[in-house]
């Protein structure tokens, strides 16, 4: 056994057990090793939004284990969950400030992305997943920020469903279709509480598995002109 | 430098700084874990002050009822009124916790679940599976109110 495979054993009987049967070190060592440009200072863009989405996906699942999504309840369990739940103030905020932070930094990775060039071919597809995993990022912040249920989340709503409505041709389908009736009501947020927590997390999954597939199988590009000095990293 | 004497001015450092990345990875781990974990544990519900006593009902109602079921911050609480007295017991059954209920008919309290039947005045099994009498609450009758001392 290597110093290397040594320090990831946490109890050695079980890793070596599996390890027998299957190359875990090897997933493990192909999973975390991308080859990089060589001498390259903003690579971290992307990994620090996937971070962001890892925190989402905790303090997401945790929110959702106290939050009650019903026109008479939502409110009243956030307050619960700010007054009440031990440290519900901290996971809330924690939810709010990362969801911020995560479109800023989405949106730093693909300005990062755009003005080195290296959405050109080979990497088109990788390209469109990330364009694809901002707007439900974006979907993300327009569905969430209804589910407090406050007037602020209310009439943010309205707002922006009535700009869909402003579409030409299909708006009011749409509009329609968001709000799930005529008026935003209770059944409006049951439809953003399930795209909030069911339709979008699984729709992010799966490009998100792409998205790293892809760079995984291409290697990321290299500042212009230098795409051939790559290194495992 | 020899070999050992390299060998032990190394080690210790080596082993210092490992003590201190194990620290700091268990430290940020509770860290993260501690808000993570009491989070998921429920909170408490607010109650009143111990010994205070709550209006439940008003007289002439659980008069006219004979008994009635009630619930006083969380604990459900069954009343009865025979003989010109008022009795206050827990209305969760000894058996197998189910809220029991009123029999105006038979004048007796009964539980639905498995038929346990109690006694209106003293809370005592009468018959059925339940295997202990129903806790007493005290009670307080002030004019047409009557409370519960919780």
């Amino acid at each position: 056994m290597t110093e290397q495979q040594r320090r990831f054993s946490i109890i050695p009987g079980i890793r070596e057990w599996v390890q027998n049967r299957v190359d875990v070190d090897g997933l493990i060592q192909g999973a975390l090793h991308v080859s990089i440009p060589r001498g390259v200072r903003t690579y971290f863009l992307g990994g620090t939004t996937l971070f962001f989405l890892g925190v989402q996906v905790i303090t997401g699942i945790l929110l959702a284990l106290h939050y009650q999504p019903s026109a008479q309840d939502a409110y009243q369990s956030v307050l619960h969950i700010m007054n009440s739940v031990r440290f519900g103030w901290l996971i809330r905020s924690i939810h709010a400030w990362s969801a911020n932070l995560m479109i800023i930094t989405c949106a730093l990775h693909m300005l990062r992305v755009f003005f080195q060039g290296a959405y050109k071919k080979p990497r088109e597809i990788t390209w469109t997943a990330g364009v694809v995993l901002l707007l439900i990022t974006l979907g993300f912040g327009f569905t969430g920020y209804l589910l407090p249920w406050d007037q602020r989340a209310f009439w943010a709503t309205t707002v922006g469903t009535e700009i869909a409505g402003s579409v030409p041709v299909a708006g009011d389908i749409l509009k329609n279709f968001l709000r799930a009736g005529p008026d935003i009501s209770g059944l409006t947020l049951s439809r953003f509480y399930g795209i909030h927590t069911l339709v979008l997390p699984v729709s992010v999954g799966l490009f998100v598995l792409v998205h790293l597939a892809l760079i995984h199988e291409q290697g990321l590009a290299g500042p212009a002109g230098k795409d051939d000095g790559e290194v495992e990293s | 430098m020899s070999l050992a004497s390299e060998q032990s001015q190394t080690a210790p450092r080596r082993s210092i700084l490992k003590y201190l990345l194990t620290f700091s990875i268990v430290t940020t781990l509770g860290g993260v874990l501690t808000p993570i974990i009491s989070y998921l544990w429920p909170p408490m519900r607010q109650t009143t002050v111990q010994g205070s006593r709550v209006r439940v009902a008003s007289l002439k109602e659980l008069e006219a009822a004979g008994g009635l079921i009630t619930a006083v911050e969380g604990q459900a609480i069954v009343l009865t009124y025979s003989q010109n007295s008022v009795k206050a017991f827990s209305a969760i059954c000894t058996h197998l916790g189910c809220i029991v209920q009123w029999e105006s008919a038979g004048k007796y309290i009964q539980c639905p679940c498995h038929d346990g039947r109690f006694n209106a005045q003293t809370g005592a099994v009468i018959s059925g599976p339940p295997p202990a009498p129903l806790p007493p609450r005290e009670t307080v009758v002030d004019g047409d109110d009557v409370f519960v001392i919780i």
